[in-house]
């Protein structure tokens, strides 16, 4: 079974995303960062959950979205960016020995992927070109940009 | 022969700030211990008087800043940290030992979030002391610097006027005199309700001499009456000192 998990910041104001670029854009856009995992596992879905909430989110700052759906709206484009397969991330590795430590966890997790995402508002859709040259690594990361509906 | 109280620096990886932590223990009297997480059993801390998580950047802030050194400290001892400061024991948490100390429920309820600039912050900053009577900082004045150095420092609390309520039960020990990092009522440091667990994102491991400090005419306020030995010493070095003398007359 798969499930899909994202996890956004309640306190973080979108930032400006000059910031993210070598050189700043003509026309100024903001972002907001959330992470999303990608879960395979067998068992009980509500032990699932329960490690999904008990590991990786901070009740009280954070906010967790289940589901296909971006957790955010009102975006312009989504640039999403992880590790490609076979490159180690170190923070799956660290979740992944820590889930291997819990006696009787009620699931067996399979895969787990994890993935940034960063919501742009405002500008143009035209601009994510950029975004990819100057935050994704082609050696390590692969990326895909999902596009406002 | 005087017998001098034990300290226990956990370690995890990532954490760098051991070294000059364990030497601020061991300059103002306590016997110092650095345990690896990967060591730590419930038994180590039979005959210690304190637990100290110092800074760094546990398991490289992977999920947020303390969260896996949190599930892996729970994972190996379980309550035992509860239960220690239950039994007298005392806990200083510096920067990421703040983090993990407020992920472990060992202070107020409380998140250190990414800060309002987006950015690594490292620079001095001017702290205001609301808990003189605070084991850890009654040989601290009213107002005193020190350095901090992070990138998630700003305290959040799942109301914003649950910070407030720390500023008048005595829980926020310490705040900055100025917006920072946009911690909420600029708080810099907790306490819980027992005095003995004291978390701080500055780092007063890192002014333990006066020649640390930027200024070179800096001096402490009541430099004219140090004891001796202590004419050198920066407000780091009255933090480590407010803890030895609670620890030393508390179990005396």
């Amino acid at each position: 079974m798969r499930e899909l998990f994202e996890i956004s910041d309640r306190y973080i104001e979108p930032g400006d995303a000059n910031g993210l670029l070598y050189e700043p854009l003509e026309n100024g856009m903001t972002y907001r960062a959330t992470t999303r995992y990608e879960v395979e596992f067998e068992g009980e879905k509500e032990a699932l959950e329960a490690f999904i909430e008990k590991t990786l989110l901070d009740p009280i700052s954070q906010e967790l979205h289940e589901g296909d759906d971006p957790a955010l709206t009102d975006f312009t484009f989504v640039l999403e960016y992880g590790m490609k397969p076979g490159a180690l991330d170190l923070e799956k590795e660290a979740i992944m020995t820590y889930y291997r430590g819990i006696e009787e966890p009620g699931f067996e997790l399979k895969s787990l992927t994890i993935r940034q995402r960063l919501y742009l508002f405002g500008g143009s859709a035209d601009e994510s070109d950029r975004f990819i040259r100057d935050i994704c690594n082609a050696a390590i990361h692969n990326w895909n940009v999902i596009s406002a509906g | 022969m005087e017998e001098r109280p034990c300290a226990v620096l956990l370690k995890f990886p990532g954490t760098n700030c051991d070294e000059e932590t364990a030497r601020a223990l061991e300059t103002v009297g306590f016997v110092t211990e650095v345990i690896p997480i990967s060591a730590l059993k419930p038994e180590s801390l039979v005959g210690v008087s304190l637990v100290v998580l110092s800074g760094g950047f546990s398991y490289g802030d992977y999920v947020m800043a303390g969260r896996l050194a949190k599930l892996v400290t729970e994972q190996k001892i379980g309550d035992t940290l509860k239960e220690f400061r239950d039994n007298g024991g005392y806990l200083l948490g510096i920067c990421n030992g703040f983090q993990i100390l407020t992920q472990l429920d060992l202070l107020p309820a409380g998140s250190l979030v990414e800060n309002t600039s987006a950015r690594f912050q490292c620079q001095w900053v001017t702290l205001k002391n609301r808990a003189p009577e605070s084991p850890f900082l009654s040989h601290l004045p009213d107002t005193f610097e020190f350095p901090i150095a992070h990138a998630e420092g700003r305290l959040v609390t799942q109301e914003e006027s649950e910070a407030k309520g720390y500023l008048e039960s005595g829980a926020a020990a310490l705040t900055y005199t100025e917006d920072v990092n946009g911690s909420f009522e600029q708080i810099a440091g907790l306490q819980d309700e027992s005095g003995r667990v004291f978390g701080l994102m500055p780092h007063p491991e890192r002014f333990l001499h006066r020649q640390d400090h930027y200024d070179p005419d800096w001096s402490h306020p009541s430099d004219g009456d140090s004891a001796e030995g202590e004419e050198n010493r920066g407000s780091g070095y009255y933090l480590f000192r407010s803890l030895f003398e609670s620890v030393t007359s508390a179990s005396s």
